[in-house]
């Protein structure tokens, strides 16, 4: 009986790993490479609604499916596209290095992140010959980039429906700040609410880092909170802008009611319960899509924010990223596939950006009609992202040790502060400024940083 | 016999009332959800009862777009497997540690009881990297080999039971002339069917309900229902009313198995509270 349970056992441990399709230690497969990306859209097609509101998914829009067909058409390459969900979804893999992890986009990995997981793409000088000054925004530690961003976007701009401004009197986004929020009354006024902020979540005040270039004149504004005693009090670019979010609060210019998500938060946009956004251009396309009745890019427009006292700005950066992953069994293969889109500008414009390789001619989509007229205007200054620099790194290393930086508690802890069952009531929001500014300057000292 | 008066039966009333109402109520809204429109759920309050309850749109949509009759198939057979192995295994090492004495016995037990201490979160990095080198992740097989695991609540589950099963019963099939291993098959794992189908329960439902092990093993194309479900939520937003009709779905193989098995689940757990 002990041999007959013996060989049982054996047995079905044998049953149990026949077939098993083994990723692990894969042979190198120069005919094959695997994509994981975040950009479930692309792959899958985007979600709509039909004219009941249903969710329906539209695969004529599945741009990266396509194009990775057309890249297998041409270079005998097979693409396997692998969605993920979050980071958490990759993280596993890279840490062991899959190699069938062969390209790979994540946006919210840190620097630290990518130089474990990713191959450099190239060095910052390589860089620089192709896509010139915008490799400073790509992600990279000051000699390698990790993460090839092979277009360019506007960044924090006015996302706004033009039936809503049009009611309360308006043609376009008024160009100063009076102005703007005297505006912001009148849709108020109309019952509308003027701003979708979506505060439930901590990651759209992170938006309020871009808007202080504007404030401060200077991308590198929030970096220079280094060289301040006071970096959040009124007197300060940064402190200002939150300043100005949380008057905007006082003032009842953001939602009233929680929105289950952000989804929800579009959706106000898109239907005219809500005026505008302030974001950058990823959120247009979504909006536009959740328009009734296919409204789409009739009303929902994108415009530069007005002039907040330094000028009227709007930020470029590079955008749209992909790294290839360190323990890749085809590195060149990825590169190529990476390359394929770099060079391809009409699949660029299709998900929402701007080829900026050099040598390929860019197709500008749409949603930018109205920042170029004004740009091209004079009008609006286009103003380059903060590069990754020493001082930036600093900083953040500053605001980590104060316990700020996560969650850009620097700008919501300020923002939560003002509570608005007390109208005009700024004792505790002023209590929280000192806090910060003291807990800033303490850790800055502690780590004994000074500006470089 | 206790006579009860008017004041403790109206107490009683409303006191049944009030649970009922906690564990309907919330299901309220995930039902109307269920049957709106996109436009129906924009627009109306989660109270507000759908134009239709023939709205099968959002069903449809969850099992065909996110795949989720092939996801159940997945949980069903990963169920199916490791809990008949749980079972197998775990009656197997109750009725060697309680029946025999050996040396470390007490060792064994000590480290089975040492699993419960440690969070399976904080080993996941060294197990997923020994079932990546076995080269099982994105197979249903990584799963199932972490889910047969034997846990030491069942363990004593079937020490308690088999507590009350005279040993006589197993002296005298030795008198006989059973092997051990008979004595296990023929008279042991019958009687403990009772602690046999509690565990079979409350491991059941752990696992049909478990999210973290498979999306951190089958996050290529197999899923479970759980990974299914969560495909459902985009980065920025998600279509509540698919998701409530993909929780719908998710709750009838549960009520199914619950008609055809409710006596043996109110016995089994009556049992194990015993």
């Amino acid at each position: 009986m002990k041999k007959v349970v013996s060989v049982a056992s054996v047995a079905l441990l044998a049953t149990t790993l026949v077939g098993c399709g083994s990723s692990a230690g894969a042979s190198g497969d120069t005919d094959k490479i695997t994509v994981h990306t975040h950009m479930s859209q692309l792959v899958l097609g985007e979600e709509k609604k039909d004219d009941n509101g249903n969710t329906y998914r539209d695969e004529s829009t599945a741009y990266l499916a396509q194009l990775a067909e057309n890249f297998t058409a041409e270079t005998g390459i097979e693409v396997e596209l692998v969605v993920s969900q979050s980071a958490d979804d990759i993280e596993p893999l890279l840490r062991v290095e899959d190699p069938e992890v062969d390209v790979f986009t994540e946006p919210n990995f840190s620097i630290e992140k990518f130089k474990a997981y990713a191959e450099p793409y190239f060095t910052l000088a390589e860089c620089e010959e192709w896509y010139g000054d915008y490799c400073g925004t790509m992600q990279n530690d000051g000699e390698n980039v990790y993460l090839l961003s092979p277009a360019k976007v506007y960044e924090a701009a006015v996302v706004y429906n033009e039936e809503v401004i049009q009611a309360a009197g308006y043609d376009e986004i008024p160009a100063t700040l009076d102005e703007f929020e005297a505006m912001l009354t009148k849709i108020k006024d109309m019952g509308v609410t003027p701003i979708s902020l979506h505060r439930i979540e901590n990651w759209p005040l992170g938006t309020i880092r871009d808007f202080s270039a504007y404030v401060g004149g200077d991308a590198e504004t929030f970096t220079k909170m280094l060289q301040s005693d006071t970096p959040f009090s009124e007197t300060d670019p940064v402190g200002q802008t939150v300043k100005m979010y949380t008057d905007w609060k006082a003032n009842g210019f953001f939602e009233q009611e929680v929105y289950t998500d952000f989804g929800v938060a579009m959706d106000s946009v898109a239907y005219g319960k809500s005026a505008m956004m302030l974001f950058g251009a990823w959120v247009v396309p979504q909006i536009q899509e959740r328009t009734p009745n296919g409204m789409g890019s009739e009303i929902i427009k994108f415009a530069p924010a007005p002039d907040f006292g330094a000028g009227r700005y709007v930020m470029t950066k590079a955008a749209d990223g992909y790294a290839i992953g360190k323990g890749s069994d085809n590195k060149e293969g990825a590169r190529q596939f990476i390359e394929y889109i770099a060079d391809n500008a009409d699949y660029l414009a299709k998900s929402g950006f701007i080829a900026n390789k050099k040598g390929v001619e860019p197709i500008v989509p749409e949603l930018y009609q109205l920042i170029d007229e004004s740009v091209e205007a004079g009008e609006t200054e286009l103003m380059f992202g903060a590069a990754t620099t020493q001082n930036s790194l600093n900083n953040e290393a500053v605001l980590k040790e104060a316990n700020l930086l996560a969650d850009d508690k620097w700008a919501g802890l300020l923002f939560d502060s003002y509570d608005i069952t007390k109208p005009g009531n700024w004792d505790a929001y002023n209590a929280q400024v000192k806090t910060q500014n003291d807990a800033f300057v303490k850790f800055r000292d502690q780590l004994g940083i000074t500006w470089e | 016999m206790i006579k009860e008066s008017k004041g403790f039966k109206l107490i009683r009333a409303i006191f049944l009332i009030s649970a009922a109402l906690f564990v309907i109520v919330p299901l309220i809204p995930l039902v109307f959800m269920a049957f709106k429109t996109g436009t129906e759920y924009a627009s109306t309050g989660v109270f507000t009862a759908p134009q239709s309850f023939l709205n099968f749109y959002n069903f449809m949509y969850a099992i065909n777009v996110g795949k989720l009759g092939e996801a159940l198939m997945n949980t069903a057979i990963i169920l199916a497997v490791s809990l008949t192995v749980q079972v197998l295994f775990t009656t197997m090492v109750s009725y060697v540690l309680h029946r025999f004495d050996f040396k470390l016995k007490k060792l064994v037990t000590f480290l089975f009881t040492m699993t419960m201490f440690i969070p399976v979160v904080t080993t996941q990095v060294v197990v997923f990297e020994i079932i990546y080198s076995i080269g099982l992740v994105n197979t249903i097989w990584s799963v199932i080999i972490l889910y047969s695991g034997v846990g030491i609540v069942g363990i004593y589950i079937m020490l308690n039971l088999l507590d009350s099963i005279s040993k006589d019963l197993d002296e005298s099939a030795l008198i006989d002339g059973a092997s051990y291993f008979t004595i296990y098959r023929k008279i042991i794992f019958p009687l403990l069917k009772p602690a046999t189908t509690t565990m079979l329960i409350l491991n059941g439902i752990g696992l049909y309900n478990d999210f973290y092990i498979p999306n951190i093993y089958l996050n290529k194309s197999t899923q479970t229902f759980t990974v299914a479900l969560y495909k459902f939520f985009g980065s920025m937003s998600t279509p509540f009313e698919i998701v409530a009709a993909a929780i719908l779905l998710g709750v009838i193989p549960i009520m199914i198995v619950y008609l055809f098995m409710q006596k043996y689940i109110y016995y089994g757990l009556a049992g194990a509270v015993k």
